[in-house]
């Protein structure tokens, strides 16, 4: 009795402590946790970190619950045997399906997430369920993520929390701790070929990671934003356009309308890779040596090659015009000529470039065709305004000629007066 | 007509003197006499830099966020106001070149001899007077180069010793360059360096008035005894000679204006990177770029301390070179103040090209 | 010597008819009053305010507000930028630049779903300029909106800044 009083005030000051170490966070129970107290002090470390961690920081832990709501047995008994008693509850650790289980008894119940976060979604355990990781655990593969392999079992963090590894930003380094991983891979194969690992490679050259890491634009898409989350599994090669669309969606709805999307296997992947999907630039375009189109198209006689060379033609038009106006009209803007409407008016054909880059995903030059000549519209507006600028400039010149002339007809004249004064005095 | 309007003053505030002084004034007349004209013109660059600046105080607004804009306003949308802004940039440039050739010819002519020690000292402060016009009114448009090379100026002003970082923050009026650095700059521009300016230039031309133009002293020596140097009228003759010299001037200037308009620059950004390159305007290169020439330790003591307390000590000396140069005030040949004034020239230009050319 | 200057012809019988000296100072007449009136237009015309009035960086008139239905929007210059100005269903005023956060295209308004939408990559905004999906990476920078002027014939002023 006395060595329970003891422990349950140790405990006690133990969380005490602890929550105040932490302070703030929703309220600790009361009820003694004798596992935290037993296993932080074992010396083999797989069996202290898992105690310790939970202890220091745990979303479930802060929402009042411990140990036993997982792993079962007596949290107030301060022997092993009473502890771990299967008949008090105590699973043991929990490996493969029984993960997902354990998870899934809380989280897959819609009234008892209702009590602490209603707007969490409960279907996980059945999305998994549907994945290449949820397929392959039924066969029994324990290699597989479950769960734990991405929330963690400890120290669990929220999604939102910047240190979780499934935080937007950490996604891709926590799905390459396996698929990156080669020893792990081997193995495994998909359509008769050994799974890839050079995807976190790829990936961080792309813009999407750029984005999301440098960009600070967290809706850039990672691993998650493409696979699935819980139904992680790789989009099926039909519906490539449909995925990227869910973002890119003006590209998708042009390049549906066009005859690629009817001949391309992997949609957008042809053009744009999967993972290192690189900033676009215009020499993709055409039919020489840079370019991509050229790896199908090429001749005279080849449609889609004449199609691809109009149409980098056009937008190669109206570049050149762009820069050309644009430098013309930084030099009159230097000799202070007002040409604001004018920086408008370039707004607008800039506008009209960056929609016939879009346009261009329709594959018809009869599409791309008028909304280069409508950017080239308004570039003929601003040269226009250009040439009255330049001639207001040599108009004043010109007035500036006028009076130096009379600035030098005074001149000469005081010169001969000066002259004149002299000769006689 | 003009006549009429001088008998009428006459009548009620007697111009007897003044007629009789304007009369009787005469401009010596020898083959030095070409550089007595750079004094006028220098006064007339001035003239047309106050009223160039006038014009520009209508519309100038003198806050870090509109200054700028406000630059953009009077050359784009104000009529001719762009013509005024480019006189008024072209117009400092040349008036600091003409006050610096009016100031070597006097000193090469060792006019600054007795008695002309205080004109001397007064158009040494205004030539320093025209620098600080030049520096202040350079930052004023606040562009990137402007901004930029008023940040290295302040800068090197920190290197005076004892009271450099208190002068470097009654510059700036701050640490950093900053809007009160421009409402700083602009109130020297427009009202302190006016003030002083205006008050030597009435003393520097009230003395030369008193004391007549001064005579070289090759032709001073060829008088006989009792000969007095050959004379030309100032009014007319010497008069319309100036008039013309301004005139000349005049069309520089619009042609300048006209065919070489000072750009607006980008704004000024105390965030972005210093240019590269970035250097401060022609009449400060030389002197910049001796302070970068300068080890950064000599002796033990800071190198651009040094070159400052150099060019400190440089200015003292200028100051007072008539109190110095005896041979002069005796009438005596002194080539060593010849020599030092054409040491002085060389080094300017040579220094200044030199900035330019060096990366 | 001359006092007074341009008087100084000889007096005497027998003088002819051309003057020389007569014409030089009339051509110096001439040259003075020319290169002064070069001076003074100018600096007259410098003088009288120009139709702008001020550097017109900081508040823009957009246009009537009369003119500006409810559940509608208008692409008005500001400065050297597009921007938009919407009247809401309800009647409010609202203004933005409208220079999309992605890649610079001029935005407009979408009167069927009520959003600000960018017709170069499918960016949408709501009508407090925030994003609401698509790739723009921030939101647009909001303006202020004030009517002046007689009632029923109000102009509508888009201003930023303090």
């Amino acid at each position: 009795m006395k060595s329970r009083t003891v422990l349950i005030a140790a405990t006690a000051a133990a969380m005490l402590s602890s929550r105040l170490a932490h302070g703030g966070q929703t309220a600790a129970p009361a009820a003694p946790n004798a596992c935290v107290t037993c296993h932080s002090g074992l010396p083999d470390t797989r069996l202290a970190r898992p105690a310790a961690a939970f202890a220091q920081q745990d979303v479930h832990r802060d929402r009042g619950f411990t140990c036993i709501d997982c792993h079962g047995g007596d949290a107030s008994a301060s022997e092993k045997l009473r502890a771990h008693d299967a008949s008090r509850g105590f699973k043991g650790k929990p490996t493969g399906q029984a993960v997902v289980a354990t998870c899934a008894r809380c989280h897959s119940d819609a009234s008892f997430m209702r009590r602490f976060a209603p707007r969490q979604r409960i279907d996980q355990a059945t999305e998994y369920a549907t994945s290449v990781h949820g397929k392959q655990l039924a066969l029994g593969d324990g290699r597989v993520a479950t769960c734990a392999s991405c929330h963690g079992a400890h120290g669990i963090r929220l999604v939102n929390d910047a240190k979780s590894p499934v935080f937007p930003t950490n996604v891709a380094t926590t799905c390459a701790s396996c698929h990156a991983n080669p020893a792990h891979m081997a193995g495994y194969t998909v359509a008769n070929k050994p799974l890839p690992t050079n995807q976190l490679a790829q990936y961080q050259q792309s813009v999407h990671f750029a984005a999301l890491t440098k960009g600070n634009d967290l809706s850039a898409p990672t691993c998650n934003d493409c696979h699935g989350n819980h139904g992680a599994a790789p989009p099926g090669a039909g519906s490539v356009v449909n995925v990227c669309g869910t973002c890119h969606a003006v590209f998708a709805q042009k390049f549906a309308t066009s005859v690629h999307s009817q001949i391309f296997d992997r949609g957008c992947v042809e053009c744009h890779s999967n993972h290192a999907v690189l900033k676009p630039s215009d020499d993709m375009l055409g039919t020489d040596a840079r370019s991509l189109c050229g790896t199908c198209h090429s001749g005279a006689d080849d449609k889609g090659a004449n199609t691809a060379t109009q149409m980098r033609g056009d937008i190669e038009r109206l570049k050149a015009g762009l820069e050309q106006s644009g430098a013309r009209l930084a030099g009159l803007k230097n000799a202070g000529m007002e040409m604001s409407a004018q920086d408008l008016a370039m707004g607008t054909a800039r506008t009209r470039l960056t929609l016939a880059r879009a346009e261009m995903h329709t594959f018809d030059a009869a599409r791309v065709a008028p909304v280069v000549a409508e950017g080239l519209t308004a570039l003929a507006d601003v040269d226009a305004a250009e040439d009255r600028a330049a001639a207001e400039l040599r108009f004043r010149r010109g007035g500036l000629a006028a009076s130096l002339v009379a600035i030098l007809l005074v001149v000469v004249a005081l010169a001969v007066k000066i002259r004149r004064l002299e000769r006689r005095g | 007509m003009v006549q009429q309007v001088v008998e009428w003053l006459d009548e009620r505030i007697d111009l007897g003197g003044l007629k009789h002084f304007i009369a009787e004034k005469g401009v010596p007349v020898h083959a030095q006499e070409i550089w007595y004209y750079l004094g006028g013109l220098t006064l007339f660059l001035f003239a047309v830099q106050v009223c160039t600046g006038i014009l520009l105080l209508l519309y100038y607004r003198p806050a870090a966020t509109e200054a700028y804009e406000s630059v953009q306003f009077i050359v784009t949308r104000v009529p001719f106001g762009w013509l005024i802004r480019n006189v008024h940039s072209w117009s400092a440039n040349l008036l600091i070149a003409v006050a610096f050739a009016h100031f070597f010819s006097v000193f090469l002519l060792k006019s600054y001899r007795k008695p002309r020690e205080l004109t001397w000292v007064s158009g040494m402060l205004l030539l320093f007077l025209m620098l600080g016009f030049g520096f202040s009114g350079y930052l004023l448009p606040w562009n990137e180069l402007s901004f930029f090379a008023t940040k290295v100026g302040t800068g090197i002003a920190g290197s005076v010793p004892i009271v450099g970082h208190f002068l470097l923050r009654l510059l700036r009026g701050g640490d950093d360059v900053t809007g009160a650095t421009l409402s700083r700059f602009f109130g020297l521009h427009v009202a302190v360096l006016p003030a002083l300016a205006t008050a030597l230039v009435v003393a520097h031309l009230l003395l030369v008035q008193r004391q007549g133009m001064s005579v070289p002293l090759r032709v001073e020596r060829r008088l006989q005894p009792g000969e007095r140097v050959k004379q030309m009228p100032f009014f007319p003759n010497y008069i319309l000679r100036d008039v013309l010299a301004w005139y000349v001037a005049l069309g520089v200037l619009a042609a300048l204006a006209a065919f070489y308009p000072w750009e607006l620059g980008k704004k000024a950004d105390a965030f972005a990177a210093v240019p590269p390159g970035i250097r401060p305007e022609w009449y400060f290169v030389a002197m910049f770029h001796t302070l970068k020439l300068i080890p950064s330790h000599v002796l033990g003591f800071e190198g651009e301390r040094l070159g400052v307390i150099g060019f400190g000590l440089a200015a003292a000396f200028l100051l007072s070179v008539p109190f110095l140069d005896r041979r002069s005030n005796d009438g005596q040949n002194s080539p060593l103040y010849t020599v030092l004034a054409v040491a002085g020239l060389l080094y300017l230009v040579a220094f200044t090209i030199v900035g330019y050319i060096a990366k | 010597m001359q006092l007074t200057p341009f008087a100084d012809v000889p007096a005497g019988p027998g003088r002819a008819p051309f003057n020389r000296r007569t014409f030089l100072d009339a051509l110096l007449t001439v040259g003075f009053v020319t290169t002064a009136a070069a001076i003074a237009y100018p600096v007259a015309r410098f003088l009288v305010p120009p139709e702008a009035g001020e550097a017109a960086t900081n508040s823009v008139i957009a246009g009537k507000s009369a003119a500006l239905r409810p559940n509608s929007g208008l692409i008005f210059p500001f400065g050297s930028k597009p921007a938009i100005v919407i009247r809401t269903a309800e009647g409010d005023l609202r203004a933005f630049n409208a220079v999309c956060t992605h890649l610079d295209c001029t935005v407009q308004f979408k009167a069927d779903t009520s959003q600000i939408w960018c017709a170069c990559h499918n960016g949408l905004y709501d009508l407090a300029g925030n994003v609401v999906s698509g790739p723009p990476p921030r939101g647009l920078e909001s303006f202020t909106v004030n009517l002046r002027g007689e009632p029923g014939a109000e102009d509508i002023v888009v201003s930023r800044g303090a």
